[in-house]
């Protein structure tokens, strides 16, 4: 296995708005290796957002190959992008994006779901991760009964049931009070200290400058 | 997965009661009348059979046509004869019969005084409230003896004991029929009222009324094993050979059982299917809900979508989500048409025979319903993008 988790290779995103081509990620080529602790930052509009959504494989390139774990995501069917999700990726959302009708253990447990584990095993490997970020005690509980910073402890949790490769966080604090942020970037630093990949993208600089290695995009192009 | 699903699918009805009520009205109603028809047209027609049944479903009656009187065709010899030719037959009986009026002292009653033979009682499993049918002999003999019905001997012996008396037969004789038994009462037939009838033993009858060798009626009865309806084609056919179409008459309860049987069977499939039009228009309210419902949901289904779930599982929880609803509607439905043909039926006096054949036909087409309304909205969640569903608002 390459020791590089992701490796973007020459990769753009164009959309087409009306009779404009609005390049949003342009020639970006760039590797991660395994157990880094990244931030993309940048303006708004620079291109984070498309290139976290193409690292995630919720997008695909224009132009371009994604490796993730060493395995080329073009021309990948939407199952097989659904499975890399599901495997590789675990998501952080600024908003949290549990599912408000779930308790937070049936929220843990969904990934699992689709990854086809039995029932028990779901509920064990939920119960860990859920213990993992310090919620054991909540995991009954439904979304609208927890506080912004637990939600966000829930969606980590979401986020390395499965044991995924990358972590990618979304502005994870971006909802959150600083103290509570503070706590939820001290989380992150304890993940990657674990040894897994953590990608943070973020428009705040000083967030950013927490991780170990920054990235900076302008105009979908990385600035050196 | 699926039980998942199908929680997922209750929680969402929890979630907006009144509008899956609504929804689920269509669906209810159409198995509701689906269930109901073929139920109440199962209990008629098992009611219409029943009544017929009375007269026995193993027999058949031919009635020669007066224009055969004379042919030397339909006389004794004729029971032998159609027992030789036409198989499945286990007798046939002779029987002739005229209206008269039966007296005792001064009551009087007017009835039928059939003429039969002696094993025309076990035949047609004739039960008694006194005494017996009278024997072989007493018709070799050509005594005067007689078996009552019900109703005549209610009439004419109000008080006591029929058995052991005399009753007079048309003409003011005194006294002359010695009564041996009395019938327990017995639901009339197409042929005749036994309550209200009078048996004398064949010979007895011919010697006494009728002059001719000709026979009024003969009572045929199907052997145990054989289908009566085609006895009774058999029957026919061999009569229209000897007779044609216009010499005789045949009565068959069974063959009107079944005819009553198909016009029922006819008359509510045609009804159940006009009724299985409204499952369809409840289908199109399932298919409103279910994209209204993908619809709030894209959130949803983008979170799902980026925590790994393919397009084939989305389409599989929105199709669960469906087939939930048209069960749960099926389900009620049933409920619904059990009760309401438990009350036709109540009113009409019927017994209740519950078609479940219709709870089936109801439940799949339900499913089915589920499944090809549910199909559309279902591929459109699962083919929404996952980025523009995650930023839906």
């Amino acid at each position: 296995m390459s020791d590089h988790v992701i490796a973007l290779r020459n990769v753009s995103r164009y959309y087409v708005m009306g009779e404009f081509i609005v390049k949003a990620l342009d020639g970006v080529s760039v590797s991660i290796a395994r157990g880094e602790f990244t931030s993309i930052m940048g303006p708004s509009g620079s291109g984070k957002s498309t290139m976290m959504n193409l690292i995630g494989c919720l997008d695909t390139p224009t132009d371009g190959q994604i490796l993730i774990d060493g395995e080329d995501t073009s021309g990948m069917s939407e199952a097989e992008l659904a499975f890399i999700r599901n495997q590789k990726v675990g998501f952080v959302f600024q908003q949290f994006n549990l599912l408000g009708k779930l308790t937070a253990l049936e929220n843990v447990v969904t990934p699992l779901l689709y990854a086809g584990y039995k029932p028990r095993e779901r509920r064990r490997m939920a119960i860990d991760a859920l213990e993992r970020v310090g919620l054991a005690d909540r995991m009954h509980h439904r979304p609208n009964e927890l506080s912004g910073g637990q939600k966000q402890r829930v969606a980590i949790a979401r986020a390395l049931v499965n044991n995924p490769s990358i972590l990618l966080a979304d502005e994870p604090t971006g909802a959150l009070d600083s103290r509570t942020g503070n706590q939820i970037m001290e989380l992150f630093d304890e993940i990657n200290s674990e040894g897994r990949t953590v990608i943070l993208v973020t428009h705040d600089r000083e967030l950013g400058l927490k991780a170990k290695r920054q990235i900076h995009l302008r105009d979908g192009k990385i600035e050196v | 997965m699926v039980i998942e699903n199908v929680k997922l699918a209750f929680n969402a009805m929890r979630g907006n009661k009144m509008r899956t009520a609504l929804s689920l009205l269509g669906i209810v109603i159409g198995v509701a009348s689906v269930v109901a028809i073929l139920t109440i047209g199962d209990s008629a027609s098992q009611s219409i059979k029943d009544a017929i049944a009375i007269g026995g479903l193993d027999m058949v009656t031919i009635y020669p046509s007066p224009g055969q009187r004379n042919t030397g065709i339909f006389n004794e010899e004729f029971s032998s004869m159609l027992r030789r030719d036409v198989e499945g037959i286990d007798v046939v009986l002779p029987q002739n019969s005229s209206g008269g009026r039966i007296r005792v002292g001064q009551e009087a009653t007017d009835a039928s005084v059939v003429g039969v033979l002696s094993d025309y009682g076990d035949a047609l499993n004739l039960e008694y409230a006194e005494g017996s049918f009278f024997e072989a002999m007493d018709n070799i003999n050509r005594r005067q003896v007689a078996v009552l019905g019900s109703d005549v001997a209610k009439e004419l012996f109000p008080d006591q004991e029929a058995t052991g008396r005399y009753i007079s037969l048309f003409r003011n004789q005194a006294k002359n029929y010695l009564v041996v038994g009395v019938l327990k009462s017995k639901d009339p037939t197409f042929n005749l009222s036994y309550d209200n009838s009078v048996f004398i033993p064949y010979n007895t009858y011919g010697q006494r009324f009728i002059r001719t060798a000709n026979v009024g009626a003969f009572v045929v009865k199907v052997t145990d094993g054989f289908d009566t309806i085609s006895v009774s084609d058999r029957i026919t056919e061999y009569l229209d050979d000897i007779v044609g179409t216009d010499g005789y008459m045949l009565f068959s309860p069974a063959t009107l059982a079944e005819m009553a049987d198909q016009i029922t069977g006819t008359f509510s499939t045609f009804l159940a299917l006009i009724a299985a039009i409204s499952l369809v228009v409840g289908g199109i309210g399932i298919m409103n809900i279910m994209l209204v419902s993908v619809a709030e949901r894209t959130r949803e289904i983008g979170v799902r979508k980026a925590i790994g779930a393919s397009p084939s599982v989305i389409r599989g929880q929105f199709l669960i989500e469906a087939l939930t609803l048209t069960l749960l509607g099926g389900f009620l439905g049933i409920v619904l048409g059990s009760l309401l043909s438990f009350a036709v039926t109540n009113l009409m006096d019927w017994s209740l025979h519950l078609s479940y054949a219709s709870f089936i036909l109801a439940l799949g087409f339900s499913m089915f319903v589920g499944v090809f309304f549910g199909w559309y909205p279902a591929v459109k969640a699962s083919k929404l993008d996952p980025i523009e569903a995650l930023n839906h608002e």
